[in-house]
């Protein structure tokens, strides 16, 4: 237990020393907010969601990116491939939980007339598949640049994808799009436990994923034998 | 060459003689009294390092250098290729509990890849390799979290062995300043100079007591004074009983080592 807390401790410090990275990522939310915030108010919660979508997995991706040499070191120094990841994934979620709680509240005092406990559900939904997503980025692209363009790539998707359409529930952040319609909408509650079991089963599968890849790419190698001491 | 490069030099061919750690530490001091009272240039008043170390060793004696123990690391039949090209062919190392050996040759040669395939980070395409007891690694770059404290680091690298955080510090930074350097003031590691940064990597690697410790051209950024303590530290990591692997390309250093593996293909005049 102690290894996981060292590792979101470490991963929450060097995110937090990113200041202009997180300021940046920051702003993107805002700006989506703010753009629709005259016109319409359910583009905005969902253009706003999406922000955070983005702004987590990005501060996923560069963790993941900046760790990648530390991290056979660490397993050197008695770490399992589940310290390493879960760690990691759990400073991430923290980070994402600091960063909406001010969009939420945004919400709150901005807009009316909207289901505010549906908005919490689909921020903390934008935030759980967010950092594993981003972290997969990270680990299956070994350059950060690589990366960032993948995931403007499928948050574009995302954007632009009707979601009726059916493959639109391929796109990982396609839960919190439907929770927000049932937060902004009022629409039936069918809209809610679709979204939020959309939203676990990826973060389920994306968690998986990371998981394999770790195991892979952290794996004792077999032609190495340990001894005990003589 | 100043008063203190020439202290500098003696202490190290005094340690390189085997002469023990406190009778050298000894000299060393009364050499440098002798210097500051009596002024001069220590090349006219003592001679040569090397000359006046070999003095020394003849009048005091020499501290008998530990047996080598059990073997630690045992790597035999190494062979890796990338593609088409064959970087090491059957590649083997022996290191003993209480020795150093360097590893070798032309750049491109192999070295740092039979270091990583030693630690367990890269698979071979044949070969085995026993490691006895605990394992560190010291890679030639990266390893390090631009964005965290040293005494951060040594927290990180503690905790995965169990140790507690005020105890990781304390040892990571007694382990800094075998290397002559205070890592209680630092900052972040991004904005440390090329060696010093080099010095955390170094110290991280040896922060997990490792029975074994392998070295990818660990000095890359050293100044002489710190190249200097470097060696004197494995030197003293050697004498307590570790089984210590350097990659090198400084062939003036392979004195102070036990044995060598050179992985410079034969017809380039390698010995391996």
């Amino acid at each position: 237990m102690n290894r996981l807390v060292t590792v979101a401790e470490m991963t929450l410090r060097e995110l937090a020393r990113r200041r202009g990275v997180l300021l940046l990522l920051l702003l993107m939310p805002l700006t989506f907010w703010l753009i629709r915030r005259d016109s319409y108010v359910g583009q905005s919660v969902r253009a706003l969601l999406l922000g955070i979508s983005w702004a987590v997995s990005t501060a996923a991706l560069f963790a993941t990116s900046a760790a990648r040499e530390l991290e056979p070191r660490l397993r050197l120094a008695g770490y399992r491939p589940h310290h390493l990841y879960l760690g990691r994934m759990l400073g991430l979620w923290a980070l994402g939980l600091a960063i909406s709680v001010p969009f939420f509240l945004l919400t709150v005092v901005d807009a009316n007339n909207l289901r505010y406990g549906g908005i919490a559900v689909a921020m903390l939904c934008c935030v759980a598949v967010a950092a594993p997503f981003g972290m997969v980025i990270g680990v299956l692209l070994p350059r950060e640049l690589e990366g960032t363009l993948l995931l403007l790539t499928v948050v574009a998707m995302q954007m632009l994808l009707d979601p009726a359409d059916a493959g639109a529930k391929l796109t990982p952040f396609w839960s919190s799009r439907e929770i927000g319609t049932w937060a902004v909408d009022h629409t039936d509650d069918g809209y809610l436990t679709r979204g939020v079991l959309h939203g676990l089963v990826v973060t389920v599968l994306l968690i998986v994923t990371v998981a394999a890849v770790f195991a892979v790419r952290l794996r004792r190698r077999r032609h190495l034998h340990h001894v005990p001491l003589a | 060459m100043n008063a203190d490069d020439w202290l500098r030099a003696f202490a190290a061919e005094l340690y390189q003689r085997r002469v023990g750690g406190d009778t050298a530490r000894h000299v060393v001091a009364e050499a440098a009294t002798h210097l500051r009272e009596g002024g001069g240039d220590p090349w006219l008043v003592f001679g040569s390092p090397q000359a006046y170390a070999a003095a020394i060793v003849e009048s005091i004696g020499t501290a008998p250098g530990p047996r080598p123990g059990p073997v630690r690391l045992h790597a035999r039949g190494i062979t890796k290729r990338y593609g088409r090209q064959v970087v090491l062919r059957d590649a083997s190392l022996t290191v003993r509990a209480g020795q150093i050996a360097a590893v070798v040759g032309a750049n491109g040669c192999g070295k740092s890849t039979f270091l990583r395939i030693c630690a367990g980070l890269v698979s071979p395409d044949a070969g085995e390799v026993t490691v006895s007891g605990r394992l560190g690694y010291c890679p030639q770059q990266g390893g390090t979290a631009d964005f965290l404290l040293p005494d951060e680091h040594f927290v990180l690298v503690g905790a995965g062995q169990g140790v507690a955080r005020g105890l990781a510090r304390q040892a990571g930074r007694a382990a800094a300043r075998q290397l002559g350097w205070d890592a209680e003031n630092a900052v972040l590691a991004r904005h440390l100079s090329g060696g010093t940064r080099q010095k955390l990597n170094l110290t991280m690697s040896t922060l997990a007591q490792p029975d074994v410790l392998l070295l990818d051209e660990p000095y890359q950024g050293f100044d002489q004074g710190s190249y200097v303590n470097l060696w004197d530290q494995l030197t003293r990591l050697r004498d307590e009983g570790r089984a210590i692997v350097v990659v090198t390309h400084l062939l003036n250093q392979l004195d102070r080592v036990d044995m060598v593996l050179d992985l410079t293909p034969a017809h380039q005049g390698g010995r391996s």
